[in-house]
């Protein structure tokens, strides 16, 4: 009678771990946004069950690549040494959306006057270099660099643009955070922070950095700007899934790359890849 | 147990003699205590096996500062210094606050109050710490970064803060646990021979209860050893030993905040996963020891009164 409960217990267990047709999405914070909007509506229209969670464009690679995930989401392209590892799965990128990483200050050395940097003067004060705002004209306060983890897109993009290399050390940094939420929060709470966000989550509390080019020529952190692809930091924002993907999922990808799937991206404050 | 149920228990034992049940009690008992004792030594062995390739690998800097997977580094003194020091501030905030108050509960209140302040603490002790951890985040990292004029409240001083308050009700209701348990007619005796009541506390119910102090003492450093999430939102997560090296104000990073933010972004089976899991190991080494400890100290009898 025992192992007969036993069976029965197991048996309903199982059963509820194999729910049909679940679409489970997981990575990038920032591609995050407009993908979970999208479910929201693929939900709503077909059924199916979509599950997103956020973890960083590296948890998103590494959950696809170990069947964890059906779809991963990267806001930075996969690494070479990422494909080497998982040779034998066959991955595939997929744009869904075009985003900026924003060098992003504290508002009120916005509004004290910094407005705009050039990438080496970014760079210094990642490295270590200047620890002072009044280096470049704002109010004598100490600069309160916020990093992000190792793994994560925009912080790839973001130094690989402003030190050279995407997993470049920063010696200058006094934060480590992780999602952009995060990020966002400690740059809100300090009022003389620098730190990286993407475009869509910049607000009044954080200010995006203009950018001075070599030729001395300011970029806004505009919508525009982005489109050209005259912002130093622009990026694709990625879907990735394997090859051996299940229908439902490939379904959502699909969904993604649509009219409603590109209106989601589009709200969510980025640029869509095709009308 | 529903009506149905109880039948069906009947049955069952008239169907079986007396001596077959105990004998299928007994057995099925002593396979729980079988099966946890291989839970607790596979999980050891596990960690133990998956630290081998960091073990293995050289010139990694294993016992140093610096902690760069990509260039195969990986130094775990910053992380281990930092869960220790996070859980010295935690014992320095918790300890004499829980001491004293578990004091005033047992010595001073009646048996009533008592267990209605104590039933109070005790759900405190339930709170989830993703609970706590969201408190930090909001309120008491800015609080921090305001009293110290810092540019960030996400630093050592508040994770320890945090974990204080945390583990201050395991600590106290412990503590008065052991207060409590020493006879009412000892201290009845002592008044008796004309003791101050300052006097009855620190030469007869101390010294018996210390024992049982010590334990709780442990038992709630194992708890702060282990916490996670809380202090995942509140520690500034830098790979970075302090500067100067006993500076609270500086962010850091603690064994069980590391694992958080970076298990998965590691893969499986790599150096870096094992650099992790070897981190993991030490860490539920030393909790382990501080169970046995607190686990010794909390049965043993108080002797020498």
């Amino acid at each position: 009678m025992y192992k007969q409960s036993v069976f029965a217990l197991s048996a309903l267990i199982l059963a509820a771990c194999s729910a049909p047709e679940a679409v489970n999405v997981s990575g990038s914070s920032t591609v995050l946004p407009a993908v979970s909007l999208a479910a929201d509506q693929f939900v709503a229209e077909t059924g199916t069950t979509v599950v997103v969670n956020a973890g960083g464009s590296g948890s998103g690679f590494n959950q696809l690549a170990e069947g964890q995930t059906d779809i991963g989401m990267m806001s930075r392209d996969i690494t070479d040494s990422e494909l080497e590892r998982f040779k034998t799965i066959d991955f595939k990128r997929i744009a869904i959306g075009r985003d900026a990483v924003v060098p992003t200050i504290s508002s009120e050395i916005y509004e004290a006057g910094v407005k705009a940097l050039t990438l080496a003067q970014i760079a210094d004060i990642y490295s270590g270099r200047v620890d002072n705002w009044a280096e470049f004209g704002g109010p004598d306060r100490a600069i309160f660099a916020v990093d992000k983890e190792a793994s994560r897109g925009t912080r790839q993009i973001f130094m690989g643009v402003v030190m050279g290399n995407p997993k470049a050390k920063t010696p200058g940094t006094d934060l480590v955070t992780g999602s952009n939420n995060e990020e966002q929060t400690a740059l809100t709470q300090s009022d003389s922070g620098i730190g990286m966000l993407s475009f869509a989550w910049l607000n009044e509390d954080v200010k995006g950095l203009s950018i001075i080019l070599d030729n001395g020529q300011v970029v806004e952190p505009s919508l525009e700007n982005i489109q050209n692809g005259s912002f130093p930091f622009v990026r694709d924002l990625l879907v990735i899934t394997r090859g051996d993907i299940k229908p439902p999922a490939q379904k959502f990808v699909d969904y993604l790359l649509g009219p409603e799937g590109q209106k989601a991206v589009e709200e969510s404050g980025y640029i869509k890849v095709s009308e | 147990m529903s009506a149905t149920s109880a039948l069906k228990a009947k049955a069952l034992l008239k169907a079986k003699p007396a001596s077959k049940r105990r004998d299928a009690t007994k057995a099925y008992c002593q396979g729980s205590a079988v099966l946890s004792i291989v839970i607790v030594s596979v999980i050891l062995l596990t960690l133990l096996i998956q630290s081998l390739p960091v073990l293995m690998s050289g010139d990694n800097g294993l016992i140093g500062t610096q902690w760069n997977p990509d260039e195969g580094q990986f130094g775990i003194i910053a992380p281990l210094f930092g869960s220790v020091f996070v859980m010295i501030i935690a014992t320095v905030i918790a300890f004499p606050i829980g001491l004293l108050t578990a004091i005033y509960i047992s010595e001073t209140r009646s048996s009533k109050l008592r267990r209605l302040i104590k039933s109070i603490l005790e759900l405190l002790a339930g709170i989830p710490s993703i609970v706590y951890g969201l408190i930090g985040v909001a309120y008491l990292n800015i609080w921090v970064a305001d009293l110290f004029d810092l540019q960030s409240g996400r630093i050592i001083l508040t994770a320890g803060i945090l974990l204080g308050i945390m583990i201050l009700p395991t600590f106290l209701t412990l503590t008065e646990d052991a207060l409590s348990a020493v006879p009412q007619r000892y201290r009845e005796n002592a008044k008796s021979l004309g003791m101050y009541r300052h006097e009855v506390f620190k030469d007869i119910i101390f010294p018996q209860a210390k024992v049982g102090i010590a334990g709780a003492g442990l038992l709630a450093l194992g708890r702060a050893l282990g916490e996670t999430m809380a202090v995942m939102l509140v520690i500034g997560s830098l790979d970075r030993l302090p500067s100067p090296l006993f500076n609270p104000l500086s962010s850091g990073q603690t064994i069980t905040s590391k694992l958080g933010r970076e298990v998965g972004e590691s893969a499986f089976g790599s150096v870096h996963f094992s650099a992790l899991v070897f981190m993991s190991f030490i860490l539920v080494s030393i909790t382990i020891a501080l169970t046995i400890l607190s686990h010794y100290f909390l049965t043993r009898k108080p002797s020498d009164v």
